[in-house]
């Protein structure tokens, strides 16, 4: 029996510590991993809890990413809690085993501390592994600060194992900004966190001897596409209302709430930026300072990119007169996966939003509160235009002439 | 298994091999199994046969050589016999022919129409020693 | 420990039941099958197994049927080592913590592969597993080819072998590159049991296999897999293709404990010529040109120099 560990109520931890404490505080009973920067400390941890009898299950070192998440999948089609952290070129490697985790619908967490994707080789966070795992068909939430990191990792354990869901889970933040940040993080004790989470209950596993089970079958034209039609299916429509009760649930034990769409300032907001990760609460400071002017400005931060909350934005977004889209990854070819989102979102509805789009902070840019004052400032002559003022798509923060597409 | 719409199967594309639980498996012969519909046991590669290997009891020596180097799992062996051919799962190799020690041969092609009792009637006697090598080319 | 299963004989082994099923989709005659069965047949304990992308893996789990009988896993073509291996470590995770569903039932833990996914794409995953020494044993079907994905050459294709690759032509004698030495690299990951096995030798093969399911950490079984369909022979040859390679010593049988101590387990009353093996395959073919006569006598010059390696290193206990 692993011993338990006493928390203060608050503690001093960066995104890292936190998600390495939550999967202590959960008992993951098997984690595969292969270190990369920036995200290598939470498996580090789950291996120092272990080596100090803070955690009995087993910690597997293996030699690839693609091996980490192979290990996860032979793991968890064995029966048992699983979870690995990457990031970046390491997430880039495990693509091919992320569609076959979920294909097979196996509950695994996988903490992601985002990171630019090479070459050049970069260390440093932006969201292009993020947005190379959306159509992976995990569930990802989005951390904005260690804080997050810590509690949504419950709650994708919590949504991911649940058998009317079964789909593997992403919990991402940001490399650095909040993986390396230390921040006050308010804990649960072990055994809140762990009866939030509940014991693991095993379906269609391996280890059942009386029941063999064949995982990992092929299908082709006459089967496949009902197959991934039902895992969409469950996606689609069995993970918010799960998500939305896991939110409940823990806002009564943590007094934290959570939302599928996070809004600051979006009552009566006539112009609003969308962005996600650390960039959400950078633009939170602007709006505030903004209102104090008497700027109707608001913020819209993705808590759920996956399954893409759809409704909730549109409903959010519904008395918007401009909209500016905030993507932290090259979408290289066409506009920032935000904008296509957004642009999608609202498509068939009322609004007469003017939408463009900005692609900031790669490789690590900062993106700075002037940076912010600089869109809405775009954003405003949108508004009072009535029409599109700048380029569909421009950069910012970037060194040499002004760089804008469409 | 009918072809069943997209929520008509378990998720994961996940198969079981039996229906409700089994114990001792590996002591439990195949008429003691109950194998669920996705198992492969239950369907049948008769059709890729053109010809089909026949059993000829009378020269068989329950060597199990063809029991052994079967790779469709279709030489009926129980209690060290060889009993019978399982025509639903073999494929014609003709690999039980081919190992079969006798003279004759205990075990013979024939087209796959060819009935039992017929060619039991015109099985091959036994056949001097030199010429051995040559009764399952017959 | 569980208990070894009694096979004094083939009159015995006949009584097991297997757990593999037919009906799957092998071509007639191949030597998949009668591997997997000698392997699972070996043991009456519970097994947990999986399967690289492959022959076999794309033959026997083709949605709506599966023709195993034990829990099996697929995920890729490189991954089926770590497949089991994470499944044996949440085994493990699992006995500790008292949760598993029958404690008192020990499986063994087995993967299977064949050549492309052993000695190419899966190499690195394996040497993984190995290294950090998980209780597993590793199954190649080695049929030195890409058979599922129609004959290309792997780095187990022998010299002179035709492949769809590597094509025999007017200017070419097909493969130009020796057979990587799996059973040597596995070896000296100091695996406590690696061997090559025949399925022809059965009782060869059920012997190695059971002392691999006795062995505590990562076994390592290079089973000969004559492939019908590639290597160019009739259906009801296989086992008489099979005899030519174990007794012209092109597939000589032997074992290798603790990486060091290397015992040879069949010796051919009488060694056929390699020429024999290689005249009853399409796949050398060619090389019964006059021009290519040198590379038969290469041939036999590679091999008697192995079997010479095998007695030496067998003799030397190193």
């Amino acid at each position: 029996m692993a011993d338990t560990m006493e928390l203060r109520d608050i503690e001093v931890w960066d995104g890292n510590m936190a998600a390495a404490q939550a999967l202590r505080q959960v008992q993951v009973d098997v984690v595969a991993a292969y270190p990369i920067t920036p995200s290598t400390p939470i498996v580090e941890g789950y291996a120092t809890y272990k080596a100090n009898g803070y955690v009995d299950g087993e910690f597997v070192m293996v030699e690839s990413e693609h091996a980490a998440m192979s290990g996860c999948i032979g793991a968890a089609a064995a029966g048992g809690r699983v979870a690995t952290a990457t990031s970046s070129q390491g997430f880039a490697l495990m693509v091919e085993t992320l569609y076959s985790a979920s294909g097979m619908r196996l509950p695994i967490i996988l903490n992601v501390v985002n990171r630019a994707i090479g070459a050049p080789l970069n260390v440093n966070g932006d969201h292009s592994d993020m947005y190379m795992g959306r159509d992976s068909g995990w569930i990802q939430l989005d951390a904005y600060n260690p804080q997050h990191a810590y509690d949504l990792n419950f709650i994708a354990f919590k949504v991911a194992e649940d058998h009317d869901v079964r789909l593997p889970a992403m919990v991402h933040q940001d490399g650095f900004m909040t993986s390396h940040t230390a921040q006050g993080v308010h804990t649960l004790t072990d055994e809140a966190a762990y009866g939030f989470v509940g014991e693991f209950q095993p379906m269609n596993d391996m280890l059942d001897l009386d029941h063999p089970v064949t995982h990992g079958v092929q299908t082709e034209e006459d089967w496949h596409f009902e197959h991934k039609a039902r895992q969409q299916h469950a996606l689609m429509t069995a993970v918010i209302p799960k998500i939305e009760a896991a939110f409940a649930e823990f806002e009564k034990l943590s007094g934290r709430k959570y939302n599928l769409v996070e809004t600051h300032q979006m009552e009566d907001a006539e112009m609003a930026v969308i962005c996600m990760g650390t960039s959400v609460e950078t633009a939170m400071e602007v709006v505030d300072e903004l209102r104090a002017q008497g700027i109707k400005a608001g913020v819209v931060g993705i808590r759920v990119f996956r399954p893409w909350p759809l409704e909730q934005l549109a409903e959010v977004l519904k008395n918007v007169k401009a909209i500016g889209t905030l993507d932290r990854s090259s979408p290289h070819g066409t506009v920032g996966m935000l904008y296509n989102e957004i642009a999608g979102t609202l498509f068939n509805c009322d609004t007469k939003a003017v939408l463009n789009n900005y692609i900031y902070g790669l490789g690590g840019r900062d993106l700075t509160k002037a940076h912010v004052v600089g869109i809405f400032n775009d954003l405003k002559a949108n508004v009072d235009a009535g029409k599109l003022t700048t380029p569909l798509q421009q950069y910012i923060g970037l060194r040499g002439p002004k760089l804008s597409f469409f | 298994m009918e072809k069943a719409g997209w929520d008509g199967f378990e998720i994961g594309a996940m198969l079981r091999t039996f229906d409700g639980a089994i114990q001792n498996i590996a002591t439990t012969l195949p008429e003691d199994r109950a194998y669920s519909q996705s198992s492969s046991f239950t369907a049948s590669v008769a059709d890729w046969r053109i010809e089909k290997p026949l059993f000829n009891k009378d020269y068989c020596i329950d060597c199990q050589f063809c029991w052994v180097f079967c790779p469709d799992m279709s030489i009926i062996s129980r209690d060290k016999k060889m009993i019978g051919i399982d025509f639903d799962h073999c494929k014609g190799c003709g690999i039980c022919v081919e190992v079969c020690p006798t003279n004759p041969k205990s075990l013979l092609m024939f087209p796959e129409q060819k009935d039992e009792e017929s060619a039991l009637v015109e099985w091959p006697k036994k056949v001097k020693k030199e010429k051995e090598d040559e009764v399952g080319e017959e | 420990m569980s208990e070894i299963k009694k096979i004094k004989n083939l009159k015995e082994f006949s009584t097991s039941a297997d757990r593999f099923e037919g009906a799957n989709l092998l071509c007639p005659g191949c030597a998949h099958s009668i591997i997997v069965r000698e392997v699972l047949n070996a043991t009456n304990d519970d097994l947990i197994l999986a399967a690289s992308t492959g022959c076999l893996e794309v033959c026997t789990a083709v949605y709506p049927y599966t023709s195993w009988d034990a829990s099996w896993i697929h995920i890729g073509f490189e991954n089926g080592s770590t497949a089991v291996a994470g499944a044996e470590a949440m085994y493990k995770a699992l006995k500790t913590k008292g949760r598993l569903k029958q404690p008192d039932r020990v499986p063994k833990f087995v993967a299977f592969g064949g050549d492309g996914a052993t000695y190419d794409i899966g190499f690195q995953w394996i040497s993984g597993c190995f290294e950090r020494g998980h209780n597993m044993m590793y199954v190649c079907l080695d049929n030195e080819v890409y058979a599922n994905t129609g004959g290309q050459r792997s780095s187990s294709t022998p010299i002179g072998a035709s492949a769809t690759t590597t094509p025999a032509g007017s200017v070419s004698y097909g493969e130009k590159k020796n057979k990587k030495d799996m059973v040597a690299i596995m070896a000296a990951h100091g695996a406590p049991y690696v061997a090559q096995v025949a399925p022809n030798k059965w009782k060869d093969m059920v012997a190695k296999i059971q002392k691999g399911f006795a062995a505590e950490g990562p076994v390592f079984i290079n089973a000969m897999s004559a492939c019908t369909t590639e290597w160019k022979f009739a259906p009801e040859d296989t086992i008489a293709i099979s005899d030519l390679a174990t007794d012209s010593l092109v597939f000589p049988l032997y074992e290798i404990i603790n990486g060091t101590e290397l015992n040879i387990t069949y010796r051919p009353k009488n060694i056929i010529p390699v020429r024999d093996y290689l005249g009853a395959q399409g796949r050398f073919k060619h090389l019964f040109k006059k021009e290519y006569s040198y590379l038969i006598d290469e041939w036999q010059t590679r091999v008697d120099a192995k079997w010479e390696q095998l007695q030496r290193r067998e003799e030397a206990r190193v």
